[in-house]
């Protein structure tokens, strides 16, 4: 039960991604006053990126950021630079092994949240402006981001169950997701069964995962987003984001809102068109409204 | 001409300006709106309201008789159930559009969203684009003009009223028909698109309800009258009960409706006792002078609050699935005894308002009597989302009850059995409610209590909802908690025991370390003070009763509520048997119910030691059955049971009466 918003600049460059989005979600934080992620795609590091969510206390936090170390020196990942800030442990890593095993390695025994050359999830208990005055979201520049407000209904409020979420073993792609997927257990069990592992009771991260195993078996963003709106039951709008797209896809029933507005320059997605009347105030934007059952994705 | 800068405002005050300049007959002009939602919500003058650009959520809802323009485009729910005046949208509107109007014209000069016109009852939603899918879906009257296409199942379930399109049709809904245009019909048509400037050249294809889910096929057949305490008889598999259900079930082919709640065993208040051995207690005359049983419900925010004489209201039971009569009884009762009375589902009366210190109105998902005016004469709003007896369906009310009167009030055609929607059309998720809490908070000024009524199902996730999303108080009803009328499957299967309810929704609110500052109310059960005290000791701040309150006003229990043809007068609307309803006397009698109520809550809190019934707690109890240790965490001791506690309360009022 949330908001989501999301944006991408057509052009390369360094385009305020951070201050972009964190406007867009304070706009709709009144959808979802607990927590609040960014999905945010920079420059591609020539370092692997990840992010974990560690404990704020300081003797677990100690211990927890131990563990990672010596789960990357058993896959023989060795650490570049590292930032340990609010809930979270942020490194750049120097790997090249099989990146499926190595993840799937370390997500059953840290709280692994964000895998990309370009991507960095953020995410934490609190407001858009909260996350950013520990986070420091608005310096950060690039391409697109997704982004998501969160009201905890039938997950806690903890860091790791906010969004966006990744989608499990592979790199530069995450989900933000507004509504409930109401076939979550049996989808659940049938990626299970396919050696799938979650780590959160949140149905959001099941689309995270439903999207992983569609892109290992070599399907395009656009046929993922396809057959997701006939997989997934329940009532949702949904966005995700590659290294180069950002797509949305939305339930038949039309029950989760969902505004659009392109320009030459730029597509901004959001669940409220205050959102993106943000972007652009005292301004009236010709804004659309996707139809039920559909989908679109946009490249930079 | 005021002009407001919402980029200088904050939504509430700007509302405010916008009602008083709407007392001073002043037209406005919103500049900045920047798609902001609520704006201009809840004006009751006739002036002109002229947004220069978007608006968000529910611009111009529950306005009467107000104009407003709005240069752009609007966010959901736009003109949310006007019953007079207009709202033109320059641009797109979002989804459903024009919900639940009765009366008034909205004119979209763009596209509109999904569920445009959703359980409208009246007057004009026209459409200079295309309209998304399901337009029209379930709406009681009224007509709505497409101009360009409109997407798949186009009114579906519709009950009456006219859809007119221009361009394609890709889908009908269920129950509904094309049928060529009357005469002058087009002319109408074509004198509202001159007077909004719209043009348009082509033909009109024409959708109406086609009458093949109006009512039920097979009435639900007269019984015998079958009481309540009978049919809770479940000691044998094959009770007469049983056997009812079987029969009539191979007459009418379906599930079957009846009133009242489930009538099947389930852990309950009787299963825990009191700690101390309140029937040795001595009680004292000046027992209701000494022991304070003030309640209050619905400070959470600053509104006032419903200020009661003890923790105790009256369950929330509609006009429609019971009389007139009965209703105005009931808050002349409530008044008598300083309790609140609660509209249900069919709207207020100007009698049971006038009768009524306070009065809850209740806003539910078909929005049938809903209406600016009467919120605003209301103590405290109350959204339904569901009741314990059917947790996640609508009410139902069979065509009998459907008489012109109560059509009148609800907007809606008379005679068909009328099955409430099971769902609000603009609350689809906790993040939707959090703007219609905002936009009735906007409508009365933030003066009154906010509550929510919910039939326990999933109470843990629930309730933290409810708490997120601002209500000041809840009202809880357990499986035990009755109806007028529900499928018998639902009645007896759906939803967790009202004891279970309780301890879910503390649990709940103290996972996420709410503060103790929303109001629980439980009902679902309640018969006597001695439940009332057991319930304000697990944790909830007040009760409701409503099964209780009718029993005590005539209510003989038969549970042919649904037929319509009560025979005390009371599940009715048959003039006939109304008029058996001796209104004086039962008003009488369910206050001196209430007062029964009183006196046991009293003595038995002293019994306790108190001088508060709200300083009474989970150390007062003990569970009697293993079962309800389990649900409640209460210390099982079932020794207590040998020494039975109901007693009391008879002791106390037959020394009264002596």
């Amino acid at each position: 039960m949330c908001g989501i918003a999301g944006v991408l600049y057509k052009q390369e460059g360094a385009h305020d991604i951070g201050k972009t989005l964190i406007n867009m979600l304070d706009g709709c934080q009144h959808r979802g006053p607990d927590s609040t992620g960014f999905a945010l795609y920079g420059d591609e590091k020539e370092q692997l990126q990840l992010r974990f969510i560690v404990p704020t206390e300081e003797v677990s936090r100690k211990k927890a950021i131990e563990n990672i170390g010596v789960l990357l020196a058993k896959h023989g990942a060795t650490i570049d630079s590292e930032q340990s800030i609010g809930c979270s442990y942020q490194i750049s890593v120097n790997f090249d092994g099989d990146l499926h095993a190595f993840t799937k390695d370390i997500e059953e025994h840290a709280k692994l949240v964000s895998v990309g050359h370009t991507l960095d999830i953020i995410k934490d208990d609190g407001t858009a402006q909260e996350v950013d005055a520990t986070y420091n979201v608005a310096a950060v520049k690039g391409t697109h981001a997704i982004g998501h407000v969160r009201l905890a209904t039938e997950s806690a409020v903890r860091p790791e169950a906010a969004h966006p979420f990744w989608a499990t073993g592979f790199e530069d792609i995450a989900i933000v997701h507004n509504g409930q997927i109401t076939n979550y257990w049996k989808m659940r069990r049938r990626l299970e069964r396919r050696d799938f592992t979650f780590h959160t009771d949140n149905d959001s991260e099941l689309v995270a995962v439903y999207l992983a195993d569609k892109l290992a078996q070599g399907e395009t963003l656009d046929s993922v987003l396809e057959t997701a709106i006939d997989d997934l039951d329940g009532t949702f709008s949904f966005l995700v984001s590659t290294q180069n797209e950002i797509g949305y896809a939305k339930d038949h029933l039309a029950a989760k809102p969902m505004v659009l507005f392109e320009t030459d320059e730029m597509i901004a997605i959001a669940s409220e068109e205050v959102s993106l009347n943000r972007l652009f105030p005292g301004q009236s934007i010709t804004s659309t409204e996707p139809a039920p059952g559909t989908f679109q994705t946009w490249s930079r | 001409m005021v002009k407001i800068d919402l980029s200088q405002s904050n939504i509430t005050d700007a509302n405010n300006r916008i009602r008083e300049c709407g007392q001073n007959g002043q037209d406005v002009e919103i500049i900045n709106p920047d798609a902001r939602h609520n704006i201009g919500v809840g004006l009751v003058d006739p002036i002109k309201v002229s947004i220069k650009g978007s608006a968000g959520y529910f611009c111009g809802g529950l306005s009467h008789g107000a104009h407003y323009e709005i240069e752009h485009n609007a966010g959901w729910a736009v003109g949310d159930n006007i019953y007079s005046g207009s709202v033109v949208v320059g641009g797109n509107a979002g989804a459903i559009a024009g919900v639940a109007i009765r009366g008034a014209e909205i004119v979209v000069r763009g596209n509109m969203g999904s569920r445009a016109g959703q359980v409208m009852k009246a007057g004009t939603l026209c459409c200079g684009g295309n309209a998304a899918f399901m337009a029209g879906y379930m709406m009681y009257g009224g007509r709505i003009i497409i101009l360009g296409d409109a997407a798949e199942k186009l009114g579906s379930d519709m009950s009456a009223g006219e859809i007119f399109v221009g361009g394609k049709i890709k889908s009908l809904g269920s129950d509904t028909m094309v049928v060529d245009m009357e005469a002058g019909e087009r002319d109408d048509v074509m004198e509202f698109l001159d007077r909004y400037k719209m043009k348009f050249s082509g033909e009109f294809t024409k959708v109406v309800n086609a009458g093949k889910k109006l009512r039920y096929a097979n009435a639900e057949p007269r019984t015998r009258p079958q009481p309540f305490f009978v049919s809770s008889k479940s000691s044998n598999y094959w009770n007469p009960k049983v056997q009812e259900d079987i029969w009539i079930k191979g007459e009418v082919g379906r599930y079957r409706i009846r009133g009242y709640g489930a009538s099947k065993p389930v852990p309950h208040l009787n299963d825990i006792a009191f700690v101390k051995d309140v029937s040795k207690l001595t009680t004292s005359p000046d027992d209701l002078k000494d022991i304070n049983l003030k309640t209050t419900v619905g400070g959470r925010y600053g509104a006032k609050p419903i200020s009661l004489s003890m923790p105790v209201m009256i369950a929330p039971m509609s006009f429609g699935a019971l009389s007139r009569k009965v209703k105005i009884a009931l808050a002349r009762a409530s008044r008598l005894s300083g309790i609140s009375e609660n509209t249900g589902e069919g709207g207020m009366l100007d009698e049971q308002r006038a009768e009524a210190d306070q009065l809850i109105f209740q806003c539910l998902s078909g929005r049938l009597g809903w209406n600016v005016k009467d919120m605003q004469r209301a103590d405290a709003i109350e959204i339904y989302i569901s009741q314990g007896a059917k947790p996640g369906l609508g009410g139902q009310l069979m065509a009998k009850k459907v008489t012109p009167e109560l059509a009148a009030i609800r907007g809606i055609p008379q005679g068909i059995d009328l099955r409430s929607p099971s769902r609000h059309p603009d609350v689809l998720g906790a993040d939707d409610l959090v703007i219609k809490v905002e936009e009735f908070r906007e409508v009365t000024g933030h003066k009154v209590p906010l509550g929510i009524k919910m039939g326990a199902g999933r109470v843990n996730d629930d309730i933290k909802i409810a708490y997120k999303d601002g209500f000041d108080f809840v009202e809880l009803d357990g499986l035990q908690g009755s109806t007028g009328a529900a499928s018998t499957e639902v009645l007896e299967n759906v939803g967790i025991p009202t004891l279970s309810a309780v301890q879910e929704a503390i649990d709940g609110l103290k996972e996420i370390d709410a503060k103790d500052d929303m109001d629980l109310v439980m009902m679902g059960g309640i018969k006597d003070g001695v439940d009332v005290v057991k319930m304000l000791a697990l944790g909830a701040s007040c009760t409701s009763v409503g099964t209780s309150a009718i029993i005590a006003g005539g209510c003989i229990a038969c549970m042919q509520c649904h037929v319509g043809s009560c025979p005390v007068g009371i599940a009715t609307q048959d003039k006939e048997h109304e008029a058996r309803y001796d209104l004086d006397l039962q008003a009488e009698n369910m206050h001196r119910y209430f007062e029964s109520l009183r006196w046991q809550i009293a003595a038995i809190t002293r019994a306790l030691g108190y001088d508060d019934v709200h300083k009474v707690g989970r150390d007062d109890l003990v569970a009697l059955t293993p079962e309800a240790a389990d649900i409640t965490g209460l210390p099982y001791h079932p020794e207590y049971r040998s020494n039975p506690q109901p007693a009391i309360g008879l002791e106390v009022l037959s020394r009264k009466a002596g």
